[in-house]
């Protein structure tokens, strides 16, 4: 079967009720989505099929066929940063690390849908569970992300 | 990695060697901060190191980028970027310069902090007993040690190799060392302003004596300690290219899911269907030891799937009737029988009770927790020609080393550590658990690496929890206030004992002697002229570990929740209460006004809005929080704000020390409002979120951090934020309902949070 991933086809060979974050971890070695319960609880495993966050330790593999999945890998690189990880460095948010593939990735699609959050709107879409406790920075995160995309869209339209 | 110098990290490089200057007498110097210790305990082999080392901590490639040796696992507490700081201020480096390496469990890197409490004297050597230490060695992370094991001796392990560099550069000048200054990665000529790179420098200087230690930079000079560093770790993290155990790929890696037996203290004694498994797609076999059967395959996913296909034969050892309420019932024996050890026993207890008409008492109780570090544990292990290479995210690598040779006979000297980064360690990755079944399991299959995960159910049901716990109080209070005598006595299984057993048995703690027991329960700072706290011994088959602050996690709410209630028995303000017994301990006061200013103790801006406070010690440092709560319904609330102080003595990342206050108070709440393990005919009941449920976003309050400024030797702190963090809280919520809670979990008593 072929998965589109991060605008790359990868051809793999599995059972088509593979959840996808293992054909991801596993199969592809792309080890940025993390497992954490696979129950669809704790969000680690978080990406983006067709621009919607779903987690990946409950989608199986038949389903994203034909879809764009957006993984970590596909956000930005350590030289070019997306507005929510630049964000997330300027505020200094990972603690372990290990949740935040999926907060940014969650982060990202919350933005992509709202612009500009409210705290609620936050409460609301960041469900994900983070064991150090890096809340705080998350929601200052966003709301810094949230004005880095439109200064960047503003900057862009000027040009 | 520089390709040109990479030729030192060999194999053979493991031969060990020793580099560094050398001291008039014969002393081999340049270990850093172990630059005193005698000849023996001097070794480190370099593997990981791609420059030249000039001595344990610090190696640098021609390029000019320096290596340090961060033997400190990072797990999200910042240490990857507190200890390059402390190197690289004496060294003079920036820290853009700087990449950590994970150097091998060797002496000069034992935390021997970790086991005497007392920081290393860096001029004088040290003690009999750090000896001891450094040679077996205890390389390890925690009890929130690693500034106050390194404070002093990381930047003798800069300013040595930074001499050294000075007086390379000097000898290429034909001038004299004093004429040199170094900054930035650079020694400079301060006659002609010419410069030389340390990159330039360091093969030359890798050989160079010192002739005594040099003087350590006094706190007004420093540049980088004190001032908020960008952590070096977080690019990676940000990108989903930081490597933790789980995310290792060595080449030809099969995965490997354990299944443990199901009820405490159990076995299991047979597999009925392994050939059915064995035939399962992907599976590549199926692998008993002592603690489990493993699956082998070719994914987790489909390890997993085989795994739970596995019908096991199984017996109970006779606990099957262990529940929660059976222990708790077993605690409160325990407290009506004699302690096994009285550790505070001041003044004459007896007698002002025995003489008093009125006495307060109050018995509190907590669950067992789970640490449910998000990464679930695991560990990478390949078997080849009577070796093993090990990839873990382990709170000790030196735990890894001999675990892993104790299990295979394979020497210590023939295992390497690949120290990955730690999703999460709590205490959890101090346990040497997965290093053993993962050695074992390797074992069965020579020449493959094999990657063993404990899925969520097999982490959270195989965990070594935080102990169930039940404390009693008495206490007399006089009307102005003053507590005449105060009594504590406490049950529990003992965390050290238990705990190493496991790690280190030769060293295991008897239950009397454990101090983690009374931790944050004796030596309160609040005046008291008769105390006494005693503890006796639950004997159970569970086992119970060090979690995130350990004793302090429940005797902070035992100790501060009574205080209240004292407080409230006196008449008082809760705050006034307690500053009006802290007049011999100033560092104490300060945080409590200081805590309380912040929170605005004495107004509350609207009605519905209350307030509770805690002041707790631990790990050398002295935290006070003040919770404010609005009643949301009849029991709802919502848990608006934290105000947090910390005294943590001297200040190396402020950035990182507000984190941690600000994760451990995230920590201490998930306890508080929903963390309970329970058992029920020998199981455990909880095997994943949300049945054991965490402080998310929504509930998440807003924190508020002031760190003090002290000039007094540094305390920890990773895990001093969250035992205050309960006791606020359950006391805002007796200011607003006038009901005392006195066990865990809040929600357990109808309280909902949002």
């Amino acid at each position: 079967m072929t998965l589109n991933i991060n605008g790359k086809d990868h051809e793999i060979k599995v059972e088509p009720g593979m959840p996808l974050l293992w054909a991801l971890r596993d199969e592809l070695n792309l080890t940025g989505t993390k497992y954490g319960c696979g129950v669809s609880s704790c969000g680690a495993c978080t990406v983006m099929l067709d621009g919607q966050p779903v987690k990946s330790c409950t989608t199986p593999v038949a389903l994203c066929e034909g879809k764009r999945i957006t993984t970590i890998e596909g956000i930005g690189s350590p030289a070019n940063l997306s507005a929510v990880q630049e964000a997330w460095v300027m505020h200094q948010v990972p603690q372990c690390g290990y949740c935040q593939s999926g907060m940014i990735i969650a982060a990202e699609s919350l933005l992509d849908e709202k612009p500009e959050p409210t705290d609620e709107d936050i409460d609301t879409a960041i469900t994900n569970i983070c064991r150090c406790g890096t809340y705080q920075r998350i929601r200052e995160a966003i709301h810094t992300a949230s004005r880095l995309r439109k200064e960047a869209s503003s900057l862009l339209g000027s040009l | 990695m520089n390709k040109e110098s990479g030729k030192k990290n060999k194999w053979t490089r493991r031969a060990f060697m020793i580099t560094g200057g050398v001291v008039g007498g014969g002393l081999v110097v340049g270990v850093g901060g172990l630059a005193f210790l005698n000849k023996k305990i001097k070794k480190y082999s370099g593997l990981g190191f791609d420059g030249d080392m000039l001595n344990a901590w610090v190696s640098i490639l021609p390029d000019n980028t320096i290596q340090l040796a961060v033997p400190r696992a990072e797990m999200g507490q910042g240490v990857y970027t507190s200890i390059p700081m402390l190197i690289a201020e004496e060294l003079e480096v920036d820290m853009e310069q700087v990449q950590v390496v994970a150097p091998q469990p060797e002496s000069p890197y034992s935390n021997t902090f970790l086991l005497t409490s007392a920081p290393k004297d860096v001029y004088k050597g040290l003690t009999l007993m750090e000896k001891v230490y450094s040679a077996i060695p205890i390389v390890g992370t925690g009890g929130s040690t690693s500034i106050p094991d390194g404070y002093d001796s990381m930047r003798m392990a800069g300013a040595t190799a930074r001499t050294m560099l000075i007086q390379s550069a000097a000898k290429h000048w034909g001038i004299d060392s004093s004429l040199c200054s170094a900054s930035r990665g650079y020694v400079i000529n301060r006659a002609t302003e010419e410069r030389m790179s340390y990159g330039q420098l360091a093969s030359a200087a890798a050989l160079e004596r010192i002739d005594r230690l040099p003087q350590l930079k006094s706190k007004e000079s420093f540049r980088l300690i004190g001032t908020p560093a960008r952590r070096l770790d977080i690019p990676a993290k940000v990108t989903g290219n930081a490597k933790f155990g789980l995310d290792v790929r060595p080449e030809g890696m099969l995965y490997a899911v354990i299944r443990h037996p199901s009820m405490v203290g159990g076995n299991i004694t047979g597999i009925k269907n392994k050939d059915e498994v064995e035939s399962m797609s992907g599976v590549k076999k199926v692998v008993q030891i002592d603690e489990g059967v493993a699956v082998i395959a070719d994914n987790t996913w489909r390890a997993k799937n085989a795994a739970l296909a596995l019908d096991l034969d199984e017996e109970n050892n006779g606990h099957g009737d262990l529940s929660s309420e059976s222990i708790s019932q077993l605690l409160d024996d325990i407290l009506s029988a004699p302690p096994i050890a009285i550790p505070e026993d001041e003044g004459k207890v007896d007698d002002v009770f025995s003489s008093a008409e009125d006495v307060l008492e109050a018995t509190y109780e907590v669950p067992y927790l789970a640490h449910a570090t998000l990464e679930p544990v695991n560990c990478t292990v390949l078997y080849k020609n009577e070796s093993l290479e090990i990839w873990v995210g382990h709170q000790a690598s030196s735990v890894v080393q001999s675990k892993a040779s104790e299990r295979t006979g394979i020497k210590k000297s023939n295992i390497v550590v690949h120290t990955q980064y730690l999703g999460g360690g709590f205490g959890r990755r101090s346990e040497p658990d997965m290093v053993i079944r993962a050695s074992a399991i390797a074992m069965a299959m020579e020449g493959i690496p094999i990657q063993l995960i404990y899925t969520r159910e097999e982490d959270m049901k195989n965990d070594m929890y935080r102990p169930a716990v039940k404390s009693r109080f008495r206490a007399t209070i006089k009307e102005n206030g003053e507590i005449t005598a105060w009594d504590n006595k406490i049950a529990l299984q003992s965390v050290s004992n238990s705990s190493m057993k496991r790690i280190m048995p030769s060293m295991a703690t008897k239950p009397e002697d454990d101090v983690a027991t009374t931790e944050g329960a004796i030596h309160l700072p609040y005046l008291m002229k008769n105390r006494r706290v005693s503890f006796g011994q639950a004997e159970l088959p569970i086992q119970v570990g060090f979690w995130r602050s350990v004793g302090n996690s429940q005797n902070g709410f035992f100790t501060e929740c009574f205080m209240d209630e004292c407080a409230y028995h006196a008449g008082m303000d809760p705050f006034e209460f307690r500053k009006s017994k802290l007049d011999n301990h100033p560092r104490f006061k300060n945080v409590l006004e200081t805590v309380a200013d912040m929170g605005n103790w004495t107004s509350s801006s609207s009605p519905d809005e209350y307030k509770g406070i805690a002041l707790h010690k631990s790990f050398g440092s002295i935290v006070g929080q003040v919770a404010q709560i609005s009643r949301i319904g009849e029991n709802q609330f919502s848990i608006d704000k934290y105000f947090c102080a910390i005294d943590c003595g001297r200040i190396v990342n402020p950035d990182t020390i507000a984190a941690q206050m600000e994760g451990g108070i995230i920590f201490g709440l998930s306890a508080a409002l929903y963390g309970e393990i329970t058992l029920d005919n020998g199981r455990i009941q909880q095997d994943n979120f949300p049945q054991y449920e965490m402080v998310r976003m929504g509930v998440s309050p807003r924190t508020e951090v002031h760190i003090m400024e002290v000039d007094e030797y540094p305390g920890g702190v990773g895990e001093p934020g969250t035992p205050p963090a309960a006791p606020a809280l359950v006391n805002a919520l007796f200011a607003a309902t006038g009901k005392r809670v006195r066990s865990l979990p809040l929600t357990k008593h109808g309280y909902s949070f949002v």
